[in-house]
């Protein structure tokens, strides 16, 4: 089986660790990795995409120092070896500037509010792979029990 | 920790194993190198299907690839130093890489691009509201109309992009049912058990059908038309022995229900041509040999059509199922090695199957085949069960009373698509299983229920064939 990773960027450990917490039902398939800064996540992408690994889905913080959320999403949207990795910004305090930004420049997938819901943060991270891993031409059955069955049917062509 | 590499380990070794064998330690008399070699390929690929260490299609490959290298006239030079009697009969390396493109995986492909194309122009979904509108709002009924419309798609498309397709059109209706109702069971599961009896209604229906064609030939050959003639009412029976079993065994009590498919028939051009196209390659496979055309050529000729209009794109070709054309190009090759290499003729005659009774027989094989298919890939099953079966159906003279070979390798061929007890056993069982409402013990209860009726119904319908002279 193909390693996929679920990375999750934010400055405040204890945010990254309860989103990783949510996020916990895919463990046992996917791999989850915890960044603390953009700078943090852009060094983890070059090593994953060095061994060839997925990355998935990016969760990421918007207002970081150093370098925002938006930024690090645009970068990697713009980055040809993550072509179809989804993003989702998961912030409380972006502008309306920031929002566009994000929409417009970082091609977001889901933009989700802080404080969040764990189900809705669940519920949205499995279609999210799911259409990743069906768009990338994965073998879907692998990974079945964790997908999202409406989704998977909606993409399912052949 | 060994179990783990077992799954390697094992089809690696074992033919290994049966290449260093001395000839003699067979039992059958006069073995060639060659017929050892078929042998151990044979064994390789069934452990690799069953194990599945490798994707199965890659098998299927390997299948070729080995038998070019180990018994072709071109392959290894050290494969052809033995004396020739020894060594036996060579196969022409034409002949095996022919498999890619053998008359039936024209055939299959032409069922491809058929399908692509109703996809693309929405024939799919538009016909499916059509259809379903007679059908009301009394979930009993609707689930009729299900059924029946994928059957009939499955009978031309992939049983799998049939079952998503109906599974996306059902989704928002099953969340409307309340937690505790069956009902929920019995349309989650309707569609995944229509799909897989449709596939068995044409011969592009299901890859299984496909391989048994390639063992129908001659005074056996079945034309695309007869194949429909018993392949269908089997369909409509199956489904409605389904129908009955999920209604009772998981009564709905949600009073109506309210199927919602957008969307209008597309009238440009294009769309036009797909839809004359699709009646008339389906008019011309019914017609048989009144125009000379046999179902292969009938095959190409959408390929042909929608190539020219652009309706098939390049970057649609791309997306063609290839996977499963090789798979079922690798079970042809290996029929063809146990043939062309005389193993199949020699291994029958060592073996005194001329004692068993012809009935016993076919329902030896045909329960091995549905007990296989509920655990392993149904394409899998035919590649190695049919090859077996044909050439001992061919050799048998006690079967003749009861329909020849045909009946015995249909037989194996309607069992082959009848194993779908478990969320393995198919991928239209997996991707119903998937959506949560269906707990596996309910779907190996009405799986266990179908295939054992299924076989049943498969005896009783090729004895009336029979007794009718429509085959043997």
């Amino acid at each position: 089986m193909d390693k996929i990773n679920i990375i999750c960027v934010d400055d405040e450990r204890e945010v990254l660790e309860s989103v990783s917490r949510d996020l916990e039902y895919f463990s046992d398939m996917f791999n989850i990795e915890e960044c603390e800064s953009a700078f943090e996540c852009l060094q983890l992408l070059d090593e994953l995409d060095a061994q060839q690994e997925y990355v998935a889905v990016i969760i990421s913080d918007h207002v970081m120092p150093e370098k925002s959320g938006v930024e690090l999403l645009t970068e990697v949207a713009l980055d040809n070896r993550f072509l179809g990795t989804k993003k989702l910004l998961l912030t409380g305090l972006a502008t309306q500037a920031d929002t566009i930004k994000a929409i417009n420049n970082a091609k977001l997938d889901n933009f989700l509010e802080k404080v969040w819901d764990p189900q809705e943060l669940l519920q949205t991270v499995k279609e999210l792979l799911t259409e990743f891993i069906v768009e990338k031409g994965l073998d879907y059955e692998d990974y079945i029990e964790k997908l999202d069955a409406p989704t998977l049917y909606r993409l399912i062509k052949a | 920790m060994l179990k783990k590499y077992l799954k390697y380990l094992l089809p690696i070794l074992v033919p290994l194993l049966i290449l260093l064998l001395p000839a003699s330690s067979f039992g059958i008399a006069g073995m060639t190198l060659i017929e050892q070699r078929v042998i151990a390929i044979f064994v390789m690929a069934t452990l690799c299907w069953i194990l599945e260490p490798i994707p199965i299609y890659a098998t299927s490959v390997l299948i070729i690839v080995l038998e070019l290298l180990l018994v072709s006239d071109k392959g290894l030079w050290f494969t052809k130093l033995a004396p020739p009697e020894e060594l036996g009969n060579i196969i022409n390396h034409q002949t095996i890489m022919g498999t890619f493109a053998s008359p039936i995986i024209m055939l299959f492909l032409g069922g491809f691009f058929l399908a692509m194309a109703a996809t693309k122009y929405r024939l799919d979904v538009n016909l499916a509201r059509v259809l379903l509108k007679p059908f009301g709002q009394d979930p009993k009924f609707v689930m009729l109309g299900l059924m029946m419309i994928t059957a009939i798609f499955s009978m031309f498309m992939s049983n799998t992009a049939t079952t998503a397709m109906m599974l996306s059109i059902l989704t928002p209706v099953l969340a409307l049912f309340a937690k505790k109702d069956l009902g929920r069971v019995a349309f989650a599961l309707s569609v995944p058990v229509a799909a897989n009896i449709g596939g068995i209604g044409t011969p592009i229906g299901t890859p299984p059908n496909a391989v048994a064609l390639k063992y129908l030939v001659n005074e056996n050959s079945i034309s695309f038309g007869s194949w429909m003639a018993f392949g269908v009412p089997f369909v409509v029976v199956m489904l409605f022995i389904a129908w009955l079993l999920l209604t009772t065994l998981f009564p709905a009590s949600i009073k109506e229900i309210n199927l919602n498919i957008k969307g209008r028939f597309l009238k440009t051009p294009k769309a036009v041509i797909v839809y004359v196209t699709f009646v008339t390659t389906i008019l011309l496979w019914l017609m048989g040999d009144l125009h000379g055309m046999n179902s292969y050529v009938v095959a190409l000729i959408p390929v042909a059509v929608f190539s020219v209009f652009k309706i098939i794109t390049k970057e649609d070709l791309k997306k063609i199922s290839w996977d499963v054309l090789w798979l079922v190009s690798g079970g042809i090759a290996l029929g063809v090695a146990l043939d062309k290499s005389g193993l199949a003729a020699n291994a029958i005659a060592a073996i005194p199957f001329a004692d068993f009774h012809p009935l016993l027989l076919i329902v030896g094989a045909s329960v091995l085949c549905l007990l296989m298919a509920n655990f392993m890939s149904h394409t899998a099953t035919a590649n190695l069960l049919l090859p077996l079966v044909a050439a001992l159906g061919a050799s048998m003279q006690s079967l003749l009373p009861y329909g020849g070979e045909v009946v015995l390798i249909l037989a194996v061929t309607f069992a082959a698509s009848l194993g779908m007890s478990l969320p393995i056993s198919t991928p239209p069982n997996a991707l119903a299983y998937a959506s949560g409402h269906i707990e596996s013990k309910q779907m190996a209860k009405i799986g266990v229920i179908l295939g054992i009726i299924g076989v049943l119904l498969s005896y009783a319908m090729l004895y009336i064939l029979k007794q009718i002279s429509f085959i043997g």
